[in-house]
């Protein structure tokens, strides 16, 4: 019985020690066969500046639909789109920011 | 309309030359704003010239870029070097003209302009805007040394034939000028060859009138008859003061100055005795503070400035007013108690047929003749008027 508890609060411990985009984006993206990394620059194509990826992305997640995305036609036909997100918008701010973070080009040119 | 010039009418009244002077004023600044504006009109379109000669060779660099550009976001962040060419230098802006990377080295000062000159005119910016915003790029800049040696030569071009035009245009103003003032001229001109004829007639009857009068004697005289030959006396001189100022301004003037050192108190003694029977038939008296002071001048010249000087203080005098006369080792006063003029008249009192007052007679030569004779001699002259009050004129050597 101890055991089961030790192996749960672990579990319930590691979940909660991520943050709101390790949770909510990396859980569903790994799946697919197109990394984050990849999308990120779609959105930079679609969007370019950080203000308006931000925004592009923030709104996609909460009205996702066909016509907005900037993903490719046979991606979307193959996956289809996402499910509307649930999440509050400071999270999800706090989620896209850390999106941003992690994939923006500047500083990483030479 | 045919008529003779002497030095007189040659040189440039003092409104004429204020005529000329706002004439050509307005016309210089004119012609300077004309040649201004063209120089930036052919400035701006060579300009443009050499904008449109580079702008084949720095639109085949963008798209060199672009394609690279393209290819990186590909490969991102596999490859993460900037592409570079040693024909240009390049940076990539997104569309909040935050910069991504820049290899540039002058900041981009406009977006909104496909090409531009640095503000420190060394640099050419091309700005190519992006379809597909490859790594979020938006605005390409493509970044080529301008070597100048176009705006030299645009300068050149500038300075050379703007010099030329302005030396036209300026020859140009001044027959324009010559030709309004034409009228003008010939006016005086006419005026000039109608006062030389006649006062040649007045010569033989005028000296006869005034030998005779002197000759007359008027102890034998009847006080009727003395009061008679007084007014002809008076009517004479002052005939005769007119006519030698004529004859200076048309022939003397132009004869060799006989220069010797002149005593000023003795002529001026000698000219208030002449002028006194004038002055007292106006009721006027002199007050004279005489020092000894002599002048190194042509005499018949010096007796047409104390002449005239004396003339007019009578003539433009009250009726019982004074005549201060003053002298000094360098300096000669004479102030009247007559009506005075405006001061805004005063510059143009010296200007030939000028009269400010027409009660008076006269031809308004005298004062023209004083002003010539005293430049002539490096003698400056102060007037001092107020209407209703006097007149001073100080001559000062």
């Amino acid at each position: 019985m101890v055991k089961k508890l030790v192996v749960f609060l672990v579990l319930t411990l590691e979940l909660f020690s991520d943050d709101i985009y390790t949770r909510n984006c990396i859980e569903c993206h790994k799946y697919l066969p197109t990394t984050l990394q990849q999308m990120f620059k779609e959105y930079l194509q679609t969007y370019s500046g950080e203000e308006n990826v931000k925004a592009g992305l923030k709104h996609y997640l909460k009205y996702p639909s066909k016509s907005i995305s900037v993903m490719s036609k046979l991606f979307i036909d193959s996956y289809g789109i996402k499910k509307r997100s649930h999440l509050s918008d400071k999270e999800l701010d706090d989620a896209i920011k850390i999106y941003w973070e992690k994939f923006k080009v500047f500083g990483k040119l030479k | 309309m045919l008529v003779l010039k002497n030095k007189a009418t040659n040189s440039l009244l003092r409104s004429e030359k204020k005529s000329l002077l706002r004439f050509l004023t307005l016309y210089v600044a004119m012609v300077i704003f004309m040649l201004i504006m063209l120089a930036l009109f052919y400035y701006q379109g060579q300009e443009k010239l050499m904008f449109a000669q580079q702008r084949i060779t720095l639109t085949k660099y963008a798209d060199i870029q672009t394609k690279k550009l393209k290819e990186l976001h590909h490969y991102f962040d596999e490859k993460v070097d900037y592409p570079r060419d040693t024909r240009f230098k390049s940076a990539i802006y997104d569309i909040e003209y935050v910069p991504i990377f820049s290899l540039l080295e002058n900041t981009p000062e406009r977006f909104d302009t496909e090409m531009y000159i640095t503000q420190n005119k060394k640099q050419i910016h091309f700005v190519k805007t992006l379809d597909e915003y490859y790594l979020g790029t938006k605005y390409l800049i493509i970044e080529i040394s301008d070597d100048s040696v176009w705006r030299s030569h645009i300068w050149k071009n500038i300075i050379v034939y703007g010099f030329m035009l302005f030396f036209l245009f300026i020859l140009f103003g001044l027959y324009l000028a010559k030709l309004f003032l034409k009228p003008m001229r010939d006016s005086i001109l006419l005026l000039d060859r109608f006062i030389k004829d006649t006062t040649h007639e007045l010569n033989t009857p005028l000296s006869a009138i005034l030998a005779n009068i002197e000759m007359m004697d008027t102890s034998v005289m009847v006080e009727k008859n003395k009061k008679k030959l007084n007014r002809i006396n008076i009517a004479a001189k002052t005939v005769s003061t007119l006519y030698k100022d004529l004859t200076y301004l048309t022939l003397e003037q132009e004869k060799k100055n006989q220069d010797s050192d002149v005593c000023i108190k003795e002529l001026i003694e000698n000219r208030v005795e002449y002028f006194d029977i004038l002055a007292k038939s106006k009721k006027i008296t002199f007050i004279l503070n005489l020092e000894e002071s002599t002048l190194f001048i042509d005499k018949r010249k010096l007796l047409r400035v104390v002449d005239n000087l004396l003339s007019n203080a009578i003539k433009y005098n009250n009726r019982g007013g004074e005549i201060r006369i003053v002298l000094k080792k360098h300096i000669l006063a004479v102030s009247d108690t007559g009506i005075g003029i405006d001061e805004e008249d005063i510059p143009f009192m010296f200007d030939r047929y000028m009269r400010f007052n027409q009660s008076e007679g006269g031809f308004g030569v005298g004062l023209s003749i004083v002003k010539k004779i005293i430049d002539e001699y490096n003698i400056k002259i102060e007037v001092e008027s107020t209407k209703g009050k006097g007149t001073k004129m100080v001559l000062k050597w």
